[in-house]
């Protein structure tokens, strides 16, 4: 029998995620293309704020839409109604994306021709956070009834997120959801975090939202 | 709990590099893992047997050391347990810059 050598390796394991994620940013760059990492608690109206979004947008750009589940179709379902390209992604009892799941739905997505793709991650707040998706910018959506704490119990999310969209405003009368502390808490983890409030289901307040996309598809192509 | 999926990345890491060094067998592996990274030490070994499953580390030794997560008190510039003291320092302050205890580090492995 051989003798047993020793190799030291000393390499972060999420290294290669690492190395992945910015391999897509670069190509996506260079298409063009921009890719919006979407992610939330469940229930707190990704969908029918994509909805909403890809509505009022798909006139004026090509919008493809990347979803992901542990084990169902039903957000594609409804994704596809609108008329844009979607594809499902089953991540088989995972509770997040990683660059490799995102180098799958793109290419299955055939994303010639896109200006903007989102991929809406999987409704958790802890996991998504820790894994680079290789998306352009990160975008979360936190609900009035999940609370304005939410930013002290899930601190690593906020320090990934470019901009924050606070949804079902309209239930604001019901809830005890202090915003002036909210966006306090938020800002003293990332003050360069973009917080906007809206309620995806009347879209009211979605104009400063649908103009940051804009601006990012724009400085993409730019 | 994604430790699964997370640990079936590690195997095909170490199957490359065991490939790479031209190993028959792979004795062990040593993990380290800090102590308030996303992945949970119990749960990296429970599910390391089905990681393993039909690759060539099914008979591997898996070995996980600890990195103890330490802060810097951003106010009396002491070093201390974020663990053990909850994210407060003994001067009572709460503001602490994080030093160690996210890490997750394929630290060696052993071939043969």
């Amino acid at each position: 029998m051989s003798a047993i050598r020793v190799i030291e390796i000393k390499k972060g394991i999420y290294e290669q995620n690492d190395k992945k994620a910015e391999e897509i940013r670069k190509e996506l760059k260079s298409k063009g293309l921009f890719l919006l990492n979407l992610m939330s608690s469940p229930g707190s109206g990704k969908t029918t704020t994509l909805v909403s979004t890809i509505n009022q947008l798909k006139g004026e750009m090509e919008i493809g839409i990347i979803e992901a589940d542990i084990d169902s179709d039903v957000d594609a379902r409804t994704i596809d109604k609108t008329g844009v390209k979607v594809i499902q992604l089953h991540t088989g009892g995972m509770c997040h994306l990683d660059a490799e799941m995102t180098r799958q739905g793109i290419e299955a997505l055939d994303v010639e021709g896109l200006d903007f793709m989102v991929l809406e991650n999987i409704g958790n707040l802890v996991c998504p956070a820790g894994f680079d998706t290789g998306a352009t910018k990160n975008a979360m959506i936190i609900s009035i009834p999940e609370g304005h704490d939410k930013p002290l119990k899930y601190p690593a999310m906020f320090k990934v997120v470019d901009v924050v969209l606070v949804n079902k405003i309209d239930a604001m009368e019901y809830f005890d959801f202090d915003l002036d502390l909210f966006t306090a808490y938020v800002h003293k983890i990332n003050p360069e975090i973009q917080i906007i409030p809206i309620s995806a289901k009347n879209a009211q307040g979605m104009e400063p939202w649908f103009d940051w996309i804009r601006e990012q598809v724009a400085q993409q192509k730019a | 709990m994604h430790e699964l999926g997370i640990m079936i990345e590690v195997v095909k890491q170490v199957e490359e590099a065991a490939r790479e060094n031209q190993a028959e067998k792979v004795e062990k592996i040593v993990l380290q893992i800090g102590e308030i990274a996303s992945v949970i030490p119990h749960y990296v070994e429970a599910v390391f047997p089905a990681a393993v499953y039909n690759t060539m580390l099914e008979d591997t030794i898996l070995e996980i050391e600890i990195i103890p997560a330490n802060g810097r008190c951003l106010k009396c510039g002491k070093v201390f347990s974020l663990v053990t003291q909850n994210g407060i320092c003994t001067c009572g302050s709460e503001d602490f810059e994080e030093l160690t205890g996210r890490e997750f580090i394929l630290k060696e492995i052993q071939i043969s």
